[in-house]
């Protein structure tokens, strides 16, 4: 009996670890997707009335999730420290604090730091565009290896438990 | 707001660095202070009223010139674009900061500054009461009457102005007038988020960043005034769009650079506002030592 409740414990956990693993794959898409309509909802709001970036940055603090809302969150609260961390260094530090968005959507959002709050309305919801874009590509790419990986994933915590549970009997 | 709290308030806008250093004035300084000049490579110096002296630290960096930008506008050069490309940008408390550098162009109009290289901080102080020696002559039977405010640069045209644009405003010493007001550079009203940082009366309108013969038509159609107000008429357009607002009933307020009516005559800019008897008083500003001296002349 004791063998057996062993036997199944084994096994679950090795097909917990790789459903965990799924999970992983599917979080990364899914923080990089929040993050590109994070973006999107800047590039509106600069459209319809142009606000101060403070005002920007909470709207879209207001209205995102994920890694956006964090990001622009911190990026508002740091405005009022704008005399010891300029706006680009204050940005690269927050976007660099969300490990979530993977290294290539870190990547992406870094160069926005220069330009948003830099330079006119319309440069910006261009800089906007391009890195949503990008996002956009990188969440699309993420997706499919979550939905391709994350089914050998499960499939190998599965059989890595039975097999442990095989060499175990 | 005493005037050395107004030096405080306008050092808030510079880096960390350099607002130490401007702190470090003894407190009868900051209070005399007028400005704050920063030249990339040179101390940063303040002018008080003996004349401009370096705060003994070391040289401005050219990024501190661009962090000075970045704090005052909070980090939204899309919002004071327009009043960057004219060399300036107002911050919070009606402060200005001129701006001086390399200027990228588009289509022969200035686009941009692309590397600042000086900034001239100016730190507002509102002199309420300025309008009080000329009040009365200003608004015979208590209603405030056409008026030209004549004088050189750097007299306190704008001051005057401000301060009788509040007064009639407040009904301080004259009946409460509705003024509105055309702050093409907004230097009297010095708007910040919507509001004046200045005083300028509970029954002012004030239309900010637009040209000043729009601004006063545009404050003609939408807001009824009853005092029709500018600083600085500078072009043919403003006199015309003052001529055509007279013929409204408003009345006029406006200030102009200037010796005296002599000068005005010889200068084909105003005189059609002498031609049209635009004004009925003329107002001179002149310096007795740190003292104003202003005359009232009547022009009709």
């Amino acid at each position: 009996m004791v063998h057996l409740l062993g036997a199944v414990l084994v096994a679950a956990g090795g097909a917990l670890l790789g459903f965990q693993a799924a999970a992983g794959l599917r979080k990364r898409g899914r923080a990089v997707r929040q993050m590109e309509e994070g973006l999107a909802l800047l590039e509106r709001e600069l459209e319809l009335s142009a606000p101060p970036l403070s005002r920007l940055l909470e709207r879209g603090a207001a209205h995102s999730q994920g890694p956006a809302r964090g990001l622009f969150q911190g990026c508002a609260q740091g405005l009022d420290r704008l005399d010891r961390e300029d706006f680009s260094s204050l940005w690269r530090r927050m976007v660099r604090e969300r490990t979530e968005l993977t290294p290539e959507g870190q990547a992406v959002l870094l160069p926005l730091g220069d330009t948003l709050g830099r330079y006119d309305g319309e440069r910006q919801r261009e800089a906007l565009a391009a890195a949503r874009r990008r996002l956009g590509e990188l969440a699309g790419r993420l997706e499919a290896d979550s939905r391709r990986q994350g089914r050998v994933y499960q499939a190998l915590g599965l059989s890595g438990g039975a097999f442990l549970v095989i060499l175990l009997l | 707001m005493t005037a050395a709290d107004s030096f405080v308030q306008a050092v808030q806008a510079l880096p960390q660095r350099l607002r130490q250093e401007a702190l470090s004035l003894p407190a009868g300084d900051r209070a005399r202070a007028e400005e704050l000049r920063l030249r990339a490579g040179w101390p940063m110096t303040a002018v008080l009223p003996e004349g401009e002296r370096p705060l003994g630290g070391p040289p401005v960096e050219g990024r501190e010139l661009e962090q000075l930008v970045e704090i005052a506008s909070r980090a939204s050069l899309h919002t004071v674009l327009d009043q960057v490309r004219r060399g300036y940008l107002t911050f919070e408390g009606g402060h200005r900061i001129g701006l001086c550098g390399t200027a990228a162009l588009r289509e022969g109009e200035i686009h941009a500054l692309r590397a600042i290289s000086s900034a001239d901080l100016r730190i507002a102080r509102q002199v309420k009461g300025a309008a009080a020696p000329v009040l009365d002559g200003l608004c015979p039977g208590g209603r405030l009457a056409d008026t030209l405010i004549l004088a050189p640069p750097g007299l306190g045209k704008t001051t005057l102005l401000r301060d009788v644009i509040r007064s009639v405003s407040e009904g301080e010493g004259c009946t409460p007038l509705r003024v509105s007001l055309a702050d093409e550079r907004g230097e009297v009203a010095a708007m910040y988020s919507g509001r004046p940082q200045l005083e300028v009366g509970r029954r002012t309108d004030v239309a900010e960043g637009c040209p000043k013969a729009q601004g006063l038509m545009l404050l003609l159609r939408a807001m009824n005034p009853q005092v029709l107000a500018v600083d600085e008429i500078t072009a043919p357009e403003d006199v015309g769009a003052l001529i055509a607002a007279a013929g409204c009933g408003v009345t006029l307020l406006a200030t102009a650079h200037g010796e005296g009516r002599a000068g005005l005559e010889r200068r084909p800019l105003y005189r059609p506002l002498l031609d049209e008897g635009l004004f009925r008083f003329l107002v001179r500003i002149r310096r007795e030592g740190e003292r104003r001296i202003y005359t009232i002349e009547e022009l009709r």
